[in-house]
């Protein structure tokens, strides 16, 4: 009777994960970043390797529960078995852990394209602010202890002697160019803050006294949302921003003028 | 046998302090253990309520409480994942269990060095009490989480509870920390230097192999968070600068000049931290293979391969710590080799599951509540194991790294399948350590609604995770996406309300068999393992002057027809 | 009365599962300390200090790996970290060399050498007595003249004088817990190292008073016998930091 019902249990609860997950109202947002469709498709092999083995399982702990007669031909352990059940999980698990490996050094390990469009990003309690170098093509220096000034429009604390700062623009939103690599720098001014960007399948942290590179592709215009993925206090919950995904054309008007062409 | 209560002892005992508070016996330290722990994951399992309540009605009055602001939020989740990995998984599977049956699997009366058991007790006792006096201190419980990132944890002005409630945090770790080293001292040596005669290493049951190999990892892991610990410390309090870094304008003032390094907190707290899941885990694998070998009637199947996937997993463990920070900054060549060796570690994992499958395959399976609790333990072994080799993809990881993803991962394979350990544990030596055996049926509706009501709550995590929901958010409506996500939010706070509601059967039932339950035989479930040769309750002298004498190894479960279908360790050898 | 129930003594028609079937291979403990042809009265004593033997082993183990952490720790923050320069935008290690008091930390080491050289001499002296009194040569009792206790004890203040020295030798070099983690590792990795040996001096106290001791003699003995070989791990690892703080200087 139990037997029955633990069977029934396990079963229903594969059903529910399985219904769950292949009717998922709730998904990743549509990838809008060059790498986007391959870690999509890393982790759609991922889903249908591990979902296989997570149905396998339980069918077979299910299995087992029923089986159940006294009556097993190797009680004790079968090192033949034992082997190739070693060999197999191993060859699977390290398949797939080259094809991630692989796609990590395509991510990481290619130089942005020359010319990329240089962002510096500044994560702070609890805010983003993303700064272009201007027409001079240089960012000025910072030094937020002696320069910062949130309510005075220097925010990040630009060096006010510095001439390449002054034509720095510093914005809310991170506005980019439809289909040119974008390299960021990361920084924070005083706890460690992550930049996350679903829709560009993208994610790093900005963690104060360094500078982190990373870079992408953003290939469909539109607008995304930035979240904050590292706990920084209160007002993690509300570190949002937005990606702004424009034309090459709108995007050279917005770098003039800070605002969309009408 | 109807006499043998344990509260009522016949031997002429010492008074009750010495005998049930500063004793120095390893049944009641124990016990002690056990009952620290239980106050622990009662503690944390409401916060648990309490953030699941304020994350779906932030503006909800409740009785007592008034309404949860979203400061609480964080102090609550900070000591939920406090209380429940350190006082709740690191202490009742092998300090409470460990303690009890880790002399008596092994044939012998005493802990290698009693004292330091108990000393080692009333120092869990005092990091428990330093913990919780957080939540009344000005400020508040801490806020940073469990993992304690600085430098939002070394400035007090970073956020309410970054002042004194996050020094008593670290206090009380720190406390923790030499707590655990004392006890895994003692389980170390007690394993290498107490056993019965006869009793090779070879032939003790798995479950003292896993209290063996999580004290080796305790005492490693535990003396690695002591340094980190230590230096947070000062770094709050002497004005060092280990983790500060330079220029840092917090809350619009500038902070001295540092120069430290953030993310040596990180290299530190996670060499601790992934050899410490599996502390929280390793026993209850060891409680897992052992319960489904008992009920199947069947030996464990591959008790080598055990015992080997065990000594890799506590070996492994040690070199997988960067798969916490793929996104942290970390050198990205260092993701190559921390994705690899995370892959090796499933690895033996997966060869424990292969087995407890082949021990159930075949067997007479009884099914007790003991036996359900440890199926459920595997199912959930499964389930949020699979999603290890996925997070340990860096290409996918900085996806799904701090998502509910990973909140789902933990919470199924650690959370919920070290709490059915505990459960499966508890049914299972309660004749041993009450005389009293827990009612059946209460157990199996108790097993019902845990079941199911772990998987209603943490098996959509996943999606929010796959949605891109960040952890630690104590609102949804801060950012567009995740306010759209509220809808699941809301079934998964009502399972846990339901799920945690069932608790309750589980507490009555427990009070109630300690009391009321009837007596229990001496080896109600026609175990192997030495200490079903004592009678029930275990009596305070253990096995008395004569140690016994092992014969046998400790899963000789014979097939079906005979009349007896076990064979004690003690038996005489044939 | 805990009786231990002998049950059928059938062959087990199963295999092993875990624990071969057959006679155990050797039939001493599990936990065989191989003290076979001994006085039966030198037995149980022998075994307790072992067990403490082992304890000692362990938690050396558990003090290396603390220190271990604290050296990853100051070898990562002398590599990384340090202020931005932003005029640079780099950064610039704060790192300051310190200019160690060499000669102060070696009289501070051979004070410890030869602390840890006549604990040593202790412990024979006691192993052997504890051997003549199982032949009932000596009278178990606890030993109070054990002059190289005391020396031991001494030679320890030495060093721990000494350190307070070379502490404020550095003060007078303006080096401070705060300010460069030099400093701060210096005064951390030192101050430790003297807590933990500090620790074991207790314990010598405690075998040298040993009034509070049940067992006294053999009790004695384990104190003296553990604190040696704990004492011994003390000195290398005080050499292992100074080997770090030599070396790593900057
Ligand atoms: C008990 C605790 C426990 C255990 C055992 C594990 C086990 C594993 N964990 Fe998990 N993990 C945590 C507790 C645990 N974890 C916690 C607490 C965190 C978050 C900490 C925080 O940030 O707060 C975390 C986070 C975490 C991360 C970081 C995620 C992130 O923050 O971005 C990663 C990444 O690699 C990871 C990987 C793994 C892997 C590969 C395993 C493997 O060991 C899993 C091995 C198991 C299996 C592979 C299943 C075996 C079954 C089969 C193979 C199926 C059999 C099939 C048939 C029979 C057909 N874990
Ligand atoms: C053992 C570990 C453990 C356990 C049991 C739980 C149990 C639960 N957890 Fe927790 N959780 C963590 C460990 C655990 N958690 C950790 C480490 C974190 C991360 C913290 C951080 O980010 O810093 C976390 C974070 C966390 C979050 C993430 C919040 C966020 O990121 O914003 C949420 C959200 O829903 C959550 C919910 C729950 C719920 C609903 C339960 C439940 O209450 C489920 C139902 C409860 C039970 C089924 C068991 C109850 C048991 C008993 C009453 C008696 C047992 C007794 C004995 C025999 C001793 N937890
Ligand atoms: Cu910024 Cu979280
Ligand atoms: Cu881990």
């Amino acid at each position: 009777m139990k037997a029955i019902t633990l069977v029934l249990a396990i079963l229903l609860v594969v059903a529910a994960c399985a219904y769950l997950l292949l009717a998922h109202p709730w998904w990743f947002p549509v990838g809008v970043s060059a790498h986007s469709a391959s870690v999509d498709h890393q982790f759609s092999v991922a889903f249908w390797l591990l979902g296989c083995l997570f149905v396998a399982g339980h069918v077979l702990l299910a299995t087992s529960l029923l089986r159940s007669h006294g009556k097993a031909r190797h009680p004790s352990g079968d090192w033949r078995l034992e082997l190739f059940w070693t060999l197999a999980i191993a060859a699977v698990f390290f398949g797939f852990n080259i094809a991630g490996i692989r796609l990590w050094s395509q991510m990481k390990f290619q130089q942005p394209e020359a010319g990329a469009i240089q962002v510096e990003v500044t994560g702070a309690q609890f805010k983003w602010y993303f700064r272009y170098a201007g027409p001079d093509g240089a960012l000025g220096r910072t030094d937020a202890q002696r320069y910062a000034r949130p309510n005075e429009g220097n925010p990040l604390g630009i060096d006010p002697g510095d001439p390449a700062g002054q034509d720095d623009i510093i914005s809310n939103a991170l506005v980019l160019p439809v289909g040119r690599d974008v390299d960021l720098t990361l920084r924070s001014q005083d706890v460690i803050h992550s930049l996350f960007i679903p829709a560009m399948r993208f994610k790093q942290d900005a963690v104060p006294g360094m500078n982190i590179h990373a870079h992408f592709r953003p290939i469909q215009t539109g607008t995304y949302e930035i979240s904050c993925a590292e706990l920084c206090g209160l007002g993690h919950y509300r570190m949002r921003a937005e990606v702004r995904v424009l034309t090459q054309q709108d995007f050279k008007y917005w770098l003039k003028y800070q605002e969309l062409p009408k | 046998m109807e006499e043998r209560s344990f509260i009522v002892t016949a031997a002429p005992v010492p008074g009750f302090l010495r005998r049930y508070v500063f004793s120095a016996d390893h049944k009641i330290i124990g016990l002690q253990y056990f009952f620290l722990s239980l106050a622990a994951v009662l503690i944390g399992t409401f916060l648990s309520l309490l953030m699941r309540i304020h994350l779906v009605w932030p503006n909800i009055s409740l009785p007592f409480f008034g309404q949860i602001k979203p400061e609480n939020y964080l102090a609550y989740l900070t000591m939920h994942g406090t209380l429940m990995v350190f006082f709740v998984l690191s202490t009742v599977p092998q300090s409470g269990f460990g303690n009890y049956f880790l002399p008596l699997q092994l044939g012998v009366s005493e802990m290698a060095f009693p004292k330091l058991n108990a000393a080692g007790f009333w120092t869990t006792f005092l990091a428990f009490l330093v913990l919780i006096a957080a939540f009344v201190v000005p400020g508040g419980a801490s806020g940073a989480g469990w993992t304690q990132y600085p430098p939002l944890s070394a400035l007090a002005s970073a956020g309410p509870g970054q002042a004194l409630g996050t020094d008593l945090w670290l206090v009380s770790i720190g406390l923790f920390c030499c707590a655990s080293v004392m006890g895994a001292i003692n389980f170390i040596t007690t394993t290498l230097k107490l056993r019965a005669p006869g009793m090779d290493l070879m032939r003790m049951p798995l479950t003292c192999w896993t209290w063996f190999v999580t004290a080796v990892l305790t005492l490693l892991a535990f003396s690695v968070l002591l340094a980190a610990v230590l230096l947070l410390l000062l770094d709050r309090n002497a004005g060092t600068d280990f983790f500060l870094p330079a220029g840092l304008i917090v809350s619009g003032a500038a902070v001295r000049n540092g120069g430290g390094s953030p993310l040596l907190w990180q290299h530190l707290f996670w060499f601790f931290g992934h050899p410490e899941v599996y502390i929280a885990i390793l026993p209850g694998m060891g409680v897992t293979s052992h319960l489904l070998s008992v009920f199947s009637r069947k030996p464990v199947f591959g008790y080598r391969a055990m015992v080997g996937a065990i000594v890799a997993i506590g070996f492994l463990g040690f070199l997988v710590w960067g798969h916490h920070m793929f996104v942290s900054g970390m050198n990205p060549y260092a993701a190559f080799a921390f994705s690899t060796l995370t892959t090796a570690i499933a690895i033996p994992s997966a060869i424990k599951t292969f087995n407890w499958l082949a021990t159930l395959w075949g067997g007479r399976i009884r099914f007790t509540t003991p036996l359900l609790f440890s199926v459920g333990f595997v199912s959930l072994f499964i389930t949020g194991g699979l999603t290890g080799p996925l997070l340990a993809q860096p290409a996918l990881d900085i996806y799904l790294h701090d998502t509910y993803f990973v909140v789902a991962h933990f919470h199924l394979i650690m959370a919920m399948a070290g709490l059915f350990a505990v459960f499966a544990a508890t049914h299972f030596w309660f004749p041993k350590m009450f005389g009293r055996m827990m009612n059946e049926r209460l157990g199996a509706s108790h097993f019902w609604i845990t079941f199911l009501g772990a998987y209603a709550i943490f098996a959509p995590m996943h999606l929010l995770g796959i949605a891109g929901h960040p952890r630690r958010y104590s609102e949804l409506s801060g950012v567009q996406y995740v306010a759209a996500m509220a809808p699941l939010q809301k079934f998964i706070t009502v399972a846990a309300i339901v799920t945690i509601s069932g608790q309750v059967i589980f507490l009555v039932n427990f009070f109630w068999s300690m009391f009321k339950g009837p007596a229990a035989p001496d080896n109600p479930w026609e175990c192997t393992t030495l200490e079903w040769t004592l009678p029930s309750p275990s009596p305070q002298q253990g096995f008395g002057e004569q140690d016994p004498v092992v014969n046998h190894g400790p899963y000789e479960y014979r097939g079906p027809g005979l009349e007896k279908d076990y064979v004690m360790q003690n038996a005489p050898s044939p | 009365m805990p009786t231990i129930s002998h049950v059928t003594e059938r062959k087990p028609t199963l295999g092993d599962g875990g624990g071969p079937g057959k006679t155990p291979r050797r039939r001493g403990y599990g936990g065989d300390d191989g003290d076979h042809g001994q006085p039966e009265e030198f037995l149980p004593g022998q075994r307790r200090l072992r067990r403490y033997r082992v304890g000692v082993a362990v938690f050396s183990m558990c003090v290396t790996i603390l220190f271990a952490g604290l050296a990853s720790a100051y070898i990562v923050r002398q590599q990384m970290g340090g202020l931005w320069d932003s005029d640079h935008g780099t950064l610039v290690s704060n790192w300051r060399p310190l200019t160690l008091p060499y000669r102060q930390l070696w009289i501070n080491s051979l004070l410890l050498i030869a602390s840890s050289l006549t604990l040593e001499l202790a412990r024979r002296g006691q192993l052997k007595k504890a051997e003549f009194a199982a032949m009932g040569i000596l009278a178990p009792r606890l030993q109070r003249e054990l002059p190289w206790l005391g020396i031991t004890l001494l030679l320890a203040c030495g060093f721990l004088a000494g350190q307070l020295l070379v502490w404020s030798n550095l003060r007078h070099q303006g080096v401070y817990l705060s300010g460069s983690p030099s400093g701060s590792f210096f005064y951390l990795l030192t101050g430790l190292h003297a807590v933990h040996l500090a620790g074991g001096m207790v314990v010598l106290l405690y075998a040298l008073m040993g009034g509070s001791m049940k067992r006294k003699f053999e009790s004695q003995r384990i104190a003296v016998d553990a604190t040696g070989w704990y004492w011994h791990f003390m000195a290398v690892l005080w050499f292992c930091i100074f080997a770090l703080l030599h070396f790593g200087k900057g």
